[in-house]
This record gives structure tokens, C-alpha cells and sequence, in this order.
């Protein structure tokens, strides 16, 4: 071994030495996007709950949430929401005394299955000097940084070995004369070896991923994951497994293909390049398993999208850095023949086909990788003022420099085109010195890489703003309610209901809820509030699906039989809740269509060379543009009769009322409605009236009114001279009638 | 007929697992088709372009001995 050789192993050592040195402890992609109470909240009485909502799905297994006192004793424990795969939720016991409350969370994001620990404190009462939560706490796994690498090495050199072999080196080198593989065995010999480095590598990546992850979700040492099977928990029962699961079925099917092709190269030579064909497109869905379980998988903003385009921005590096792998260990046995110019025609053949692929997948990674960063960076200081920022700047740099040396390739393989650049052609004629270094570029642009998708994303705007939760109080009688909506949005619902009689919590009461929206003339069920003493009630719900104006009727049912009922006006607006996904900003839809043009540039020779196969015969194209026409015509019908379908259904359903009930059916407007009733509808009574009160639960408001102004075939119309609001108190005091 | 969850983004519901499905059962398909057309494939058309098989030197194309 030469010095020379001596140093490029050392330094590309080096080199795959900082990968483990300078990434950081891989960090969870996901964060809290909502908390009720806030961190340091002081709360004037105990909470039945809190609820923590993330940007993405939580692991159930893994994820918990423990509330203990200021001395550390457990008070609740909790989990992840039957409702809600991202909403952390735990119910407090009843009659928490004044003082600090620690809620520690313990969170396996499910998309990327990183375990964070944070907590948050709250107070009842006063708050306490001296308490505080911590923020996120990624636990450090050096193993995880070691099983990415591994992985994504192993992967990325065998997907781009088998691209090259498949679209480079036969087009290029192919002989008909070894029927092997079409390439003479010296290489194909290099190529099997290649090839079963990449695989052993991507498999023991894969041993140490399910391994780390186990470490991680069960927060244990790897002698008892191993003891108890731990992995094989975590292998059958997370999304890290099944994807895991999904990844080495698909590994296993690329290697059965490498292996077969290997195995019959003697017997049916023929077959070893369909293997290796095939074993192309199985290497395809292996990458597309890292993209659905990356923080793309997490996105808030088109999450498929995200997760195509990570898929995409994968397989052009795959090819391209893979390649250029593949290339530096496959050259030096394949020119070994050759010197002079029969070298340099050998390595041009092979070196101008890879720059027309490698330029189009520089393109693509350009465009993707824009279009990853626009998902993550919400505003220009998030690139000067964040870690992610940072790192993504650095990546970029590494990137250009990538550009340049391919770019000096480009220019060294047409010198005719850029004579003007002939210094830059004769530096790098020789190619293989400077594909090393390309090599070597592309080992720290993967390290950079590391950094980056080992740094938190900015997080939003949206999830570091307070949003204030609906609620209001009202005193009716000797009756003081209180009601909490939480989150207060469109969505799942808590109702919170605290109730003061004489300004005495009262848990002997029967409290119902109902909530309506006036607006379509829709009710919800009444539901029973479970009490959670100290005069609390809570219950909870999906009633409230759109914005608008709402009302929550509560019914408060003494111990002596006699209900009052208190009524609230809400405004619901989105903000109040808890966004799951996000709205795509300018530069979003600009980059993905940079997406869409880059990829339909990387198609388009293809889509060239089948439109110079077909025919284009009058008659052919007539049926063609036929076809294309009828089908886009049936889609469009198809949709168009299918949402016509959902409306009419949903008009059926809930027509629009004819009239709109604008009176709160509160204990004031149920007291006149008694009261006009007596009064004015004359000839309410007997089976006419309680036929009609059988009928209500399933009469709308809208119909009732109708009866009380015109009557029916067996009611009449109550006093002509009535008002419209007079009715409405008519139609709200009927509604406290019905069974 | 309900469909087990396999992959669940929580994003599409259902769909993601159908979008998955369907991208596996497109490659799987893709993988046998590409098999089959390199095995049917006479060496004339893996490595066509006879005027330059019979310009070695060409530096298009490089037939490796």
C-alpha cells in the first residue's frame, strides 16, 4: 500500500469518524403544540384534567404522563387519548389542596420513534417559588447515530450500485460475449462483493436500529432488551416495528434477488441481469420506508406530499451519491486492462452517461430539498436565529461544493462545449483523483446531513401562541355555573362544568349538557356530566364540528326534583383549536412546484421516447385524445355526482330551517315562554299537546315555531299578536316539556 | 369490510394505508415486469446501437474485454 493510498483511507476514516463525533444526539421532529393548563399556569381551583396536544401521533405503549406533588408523590397517572393519537391526557383525582403540581411526560413521537422526556408545572391556589418544568429532554442515543448511518450507507451504496450497474455500466461497457451479467467477471466479481458489503452493512444497520429503538421506548439497557425479548415487542407492536417489519421483508426480497442472480450466474448467466433488474425497484421501497417513517411522515402540511418528496429527494442521493460510490470501487478493476486512450474512452463512456443522470438528480435534490426546507422554515429568521437554520445553511454550502466538482466534470467530459474552461478539463481529465474526492465530498455532506435531521425544526408560530379557552360564568338563582370548553374549537371537546350553589360547591347535583347550534337548527344528545367533586362536572364531546355561533345548555337538577337551566353564547373560531395540519404558504406551493417541473424534466425523455414509439396515426390519436377526454369528463362527473350525493344527503338529513331560533333558551326566556304559553296558546292541552311533546326530540325548532305562529291540524296557532321573539320563548319553554 | 391498519399516518386515515398498498403492489408489479423484460431481452437489445459495436473507440460506448 502506497502513502498515498495510506492517507485517502485514513482521511476518508476521519471523515466517517466525524459522522459519530460531530452529530449530535438524534432529536424528536415532533413538538407541543397546545397545553391545558399552560406551564406555570395558577389555577384558581384543581383541574379534572389536563390535556397536552402534539404535532404528531404518540406511541400509546411508550407514552405516559405522571402528575406528582411538589414532594414527589404520584398523584395521576395517564396516557395517550382513545379519541386522539396526539393529545396526552390524564384525569386528577378529586380535591387536589393548594400548592404545585409537576406533570412529567415521557413522549415517543410514532412517525420517526424518538422518546422525549419534558414536564410543565401548574399551581392551585398561589404559585410556588422554586418549581419548574424542563423542557423537552431528548434522551441521548449515540447507538441511534450509529444505526442511521449504517443503515442509510449500506442502503444508499446498494441502491445506487444496482442503479449504475442496471443504466450505467451495460449500456456503457455491456459485452454480449459474457453472457454473466453482460460485464466481464472481473467486475461483476467487485460488483457481488459491493454489493454484500452494502448488504451486511444495511442489515447490521437494521439489527441496531430495532435494538436502539427498544433501548429507547422501554428506557433499559441492551442486555435486557436482549434477555427479554424486548426487541420483539417492539418489532410487533409499534410503527417503528411494522415499518422495521415492512423494510426487512423488502431488504430480504432484494437480497434473495442478488443472491439468486449470483447463485445462477454459471448455470442460467442469462438470468443474473434480470436479478439485478428487479432487485432496483425492491431497493426503491426499501428507501420509501426511511421517508414514512421520517419526521416528512410528521408534517403538518401535506404530510403524503412531505413524505413523497422525501422519498424523491432519497432516491435522486441514493443514486447520485450511491453511484458515485459504487463508481470509485467498481473503476480501478474494470480499467485495469486499459491505459492511455483506451482508458479515457472507457472511463468517458461510463463518465458521460452518469453526468446526464447525475445532473438530473442533482436537480431533484436541489428541488426537493427546497421544498423539505419550506416545510420546516416558516420565516427568514428561522435560517439565522435557529440550530436548524444553521445546519441547514451548512448543508447547503457542502452542497455547492459538491456542484462545483460535478460541475468540473461536466465541463472535463465536453471539452469541445467549454473550451474557454480547458484549465478546469485538464485538471480533473484523469476523473477517478477527482471522483475520490467527490466520494469524500459526498461522506461530509452526509454528515452535515446527520446534523441536520438530528436538529429540531423551528417550531411554529401557532404552537407557541396562547390561545385563551372558551369559558364564561353565569348566575342564575342561587345556581352559579361555570363552563369550560377545551380546546374550545371545532373538534373533540371537554366540558367542564363547575357549579356553586350559594357559593358552596355542591356535588349532589344531576348536570346535563346539550349543545346546539342555531344556525343549522341542530342539537346535539343530552349528556350527563360525571361530577368530579368540589363541584365539578365533566363530560365531553364531538357535537361542536364547525365554527359559528354555539350554545351549551346546561340543566342543573337539585336534589329536590327542581331544575335550572343556564345557558351560554359561544363564538367558536378556528384558532381556539388544536391544529393538526396547517395552510401552505407562497413559497410552499412555489416549491412543490419546483418539484413538479424538476421531476417533469427528469421525465422527460422518457416520455419523449415512448411518443416516438407510438402510432400516430389519425385514427389512433383521435381514439386517444377520445379516451383522455371521456375520462377526465366521467372523473369530473363522478366527483361532481358523489359531493352532490353528500349534500343532498346532508340537506335531507338537516335542511336548512326556515327560520332561525335568535333567542337563547336561557332560564329568562323559558320563564316568559312558561309564561306566554299559559297565556296565549289557548287550546294547548289534552292528547293534542302531548302528542305533539312525544314528537319534539325529534322536531326541529324551526317546525315548532311554525305550530305556535300557524298552528296545525290539531293545535292552533297561539296568539296572532305574538312577536317573534315572544315565540321563540314559547318554542325554548316547549323544549323544557319534552320527555 | 374494515381494512387493518398497517401504516396509519393519521393524516388520510384509511387511505394511507391504501396509498401504501398501492405503492408496494406498483413496485412488486414493476419489479416482476423488469425481470421479465431483461430475461426476454436478446443481448441485441441490452446492448443495441451496432454502429457503435463496431466503433469500440466511440466514446459513447465502451465495450469492456
Amino acid at each position: 500500500m502506497t502513502v498515498k493510498q495510506r492517507c485517502q483511507i485514513g482521511g476518508i476514516a476521519l471523515l466517517l469518524l466525524s459522522l459519530i463525533v460531530f452529530v449530535r444526539p438524534a432529536l424528536a421532529h415532533g413538538y407541543l403544540i397546545r397545553a391545558i393548563p399552560e406551564d406555570r399556569a395558577v389555577l384558581e381551583r384543581p383541574p379534572a384534567r389536563l390535556q397536552y396536544w402534539f404535532s404528531e401521533i404518540l406511541e400509546p405503549e411508550f407514552s405516559s404522563i405522571t402528575v406528582r406533588d411538589r414532594e414527589g408523590t404520584t398523584i395521576a397517572q395517564g396516557g395517550i387519548s382513545p379519541e386522539n393519537g396526539a393529545l396526552l391526557t390524564v384525569r386528577l383525582p378529586p380535591g387536589l389542596p393548594d400548592g404545585a403540581y409537576i406533570v412529567d411526560m415521557r413522549i415517543a413521537f410514532a412517525s420517526d420513534g424518538h422518546v422525549t422526556a419534558q414536564s410543565s408545572v401548574f399551581f392551585v391556589g398561589t404559585e410556588v417559588a422554586g418549581v419548574e418544568g424542563t423542557a423537552a429532554n431528548n434522551l441521548p442515543e449515540p447507538l441511534e447515530i450509529l444505526w442511521r448511518a449504517l443503515s442509510l450507507s449500506g442502503i444508499m451504496l446498494l441502491f445506487g450500485t444496482l442503479t449504475l450497474y442496471s443504466g450505467i455500466l451495460i449500456p456503457a461497457w455491456g459485452n454480449r460475449s459474457y453472457r454473466a451479467g453482460l460485464l466481464p467477471p472481473r467486475v461483476m466479481r467487485r460488483l457481488y462483493i459491493i454489493l454484500a458489503g452494502a448488504l451486511i452493512v444495511a442489515v447490521i444497520g437494521s439489527i441496531v436500529a430495532l435494538l436502539q429503538q427498544s433501548m429507547a421506548f422501554f428506557n433499559t439497557d441492551l442486555s435486557r432488551v436482549i434477555e427479554q425479548n424486548l426487541w420483539s415487542v417492539t418489532r410487533t407492536s409499534t410503527r417503528f416495528g411494522e415499518v422495521w417489519n415492512a423494510r426487512t421483508v423488502l431488504l430480504g426480497i432484494v437480497a434473495l434477488m442478488a443472491g439468486l442472480s449470483f447463485y445462477f450466474r454459471e448455470s442460467q448467466p442469462e438470468t443474473v441481469r434480470p436479478f439485478l433488474s428487479a432487485a432496483v425497484w425492491g431497493m426503491t421501497l426499501v428507501i420509501g420506508t426511511f421517508s414514512i417513517s421520517s419526521h416528512a411522515a410528521g408534517s403538518l402540511l401535506w404530510p403524503w406530499a412531505a413524505v413523497f418528496n422525501d422519498w424523491l429527494h432519497a432516491l435522486a442521493v441514493g443514486f447520485w451519491a450511491g453511484g458515485i460510490g459504487a463508481l470509485v470501487l467498481l473503476l480501478p478493476p474494470a480499467l485495469q486492462p486499459y491505459q492511455g486512450e483506451a482508458r479515457r474512452q472507457a472511463l468517458l463512456a461510463v463518465m458521460r452517461r452518469f453526468s446526464r443522470w447525475a445532473v438530473t438528480c442533482l436537480i431533484l435534490v436541489i428541488s426537493s430539498g427546497l421544498y423539505s426546507a419550506s416545510n420546516w422554515v416558516y420565516q427568514p429568521a428561522d435560517m439565522t436565529q435557529t440550530a436548524f437554520g444553521g445546519a441547514l445553511g451548512i448543508k447547503l454550502l457542502l452542497v455547492a461544493g459538491l456542484v462545483a466538482v460535478g460541475a468540473a466534470h461536466h465541463i472535463a467530459l465536453r471539452p469541445e462545449r467549454y473550451q474557454r474552461f480547458a484549465v478546469i478539463s485538464q485538471r480533473v481529465a484523469g476523473f477517478l483523483p477527482s471522483l475520490r474526492l467527490e466520494a469524500l465530498l459526498i461522506v461530509v455532506t452526509l454528515t452535515s446531513v446527520g446534523i441536520l435531521s438530528a436538529t429540531p425544526v423551528p417550531v411554529p408560530d401557532f404552537a407557541e401562541k396562547t390561545v385563551a379557552t372558551p369559558t364564561a360564568t353565569q348566575q342564575v338563582d342561587d345556581i352559579s355555573v361555570t363552563l369550560t370548553l377545551t380546546p374550545g374549537g371545532p373538534g373533540v371537546n371537554t366540558y367542564d362544568i363547575y357549579v356553586l350553589q350559594e357559593g358552596i360547591p355542591n356535588d349532589e347535583l344531576d348536570v346535563r349538557v346539550q349543545m346546539v347550534n342555531p344556525g343549522r337548527d341542530w342539537r346535539g344528545n343530552w349528556e350527563t356530566a360525571e361530577n368530579a367533586s368540589q363541584g365539578l362536572y365533566v363530560t365531553a364531546g364531538a357535537e361542536i364540528d364547525r365554527v359559528g355561533m354555539w350554545w351549551s345548555l346546561v340543566d342543573v337538577t337539585r336534589a329536590d326534583g327542581t331544575t335550572q337551566r343556564v345557558a351560554f353564547e359561544w363564538q367558536i373560531a378556528d384558532e381556539a383549536a388544536v391544529l393538526q395540519s396547517r395552510p401552505p404558504s407562497p413559497v410552499n406551493v412555489l416549491a412543490l412546484l419546483g418539484v413538479i417541473a424538476a421531476l417533469g424534466w427528469a421525465l422527460y425523455p422518457s416520455a419523449r421516447r415512448l411518443y416516438q414509439k407510438l402510432d400516430l396515426s389519425p385514427a389512433a390519436v383521435t381514439v386517444a385524445v377520445g379516451a383522455v377526454i371521456a375520462t377526465i369528463f366521467f372523473s369530473i362527473l363522478g366527483f361532481a355526482l358523489v359531493e352532490n350525493q353528500r349534500l343532498q344527503y346532508e340537506a335531507a338529513i338537516n335542511p336548512a330551517p326556515t327560520v332561525v331560533n335568535v333567542v337563547l333558551p336561557d332560564a329568562q326566556s323559558i320563564e316568559r315562554g312558561a309564561a306566554l304559553f299559559t297565556q296565549h296558546c289557548i287550546g294547548w292541552a289534552g292528547q293534542p299537546l302531548r302528542a305533539m311533546l312525544e314528537r319534539l326530540p325529534r322536531t326541529r325548532d324551526d317546525a315548532v315555531y311554525t305550530v305556535v305562529a300557524e298552528g296545525n291540524t290539531t293545535l292552533p296557532a297561539c296568539n296572532l299578536t305574538l312577536d317573534a321573539a315572544q315565540r321563540w320563548d314559547i318554542v325554548n319553554y316547549l323544549r323544557t316539556l319534552q320527555a | 369490510m374494515s381494512v387493518p391498519v398497517i401504516l396509519a399516518h393519521g393524516a388520510l386515515g384509511i387511505w394511507d394505508e391504501v396509498i401504501f398498498l398501492s405503492l408496494a403492489a406498483i413496485f412488486l408489479v414493476m419489479m416482476g415486469i423488469s425481470w421479465f423484460r431483461s430475461r426476454a431481452a436478446t443481448p441485441e437489445d441490452d446492448i443495441p446501437a451496432p454502429d457503435h459495436a463496431t466503433e469500440p473507440q466511440s466514446t459513447d460506448r465502451f465495450q469492456l474485454d
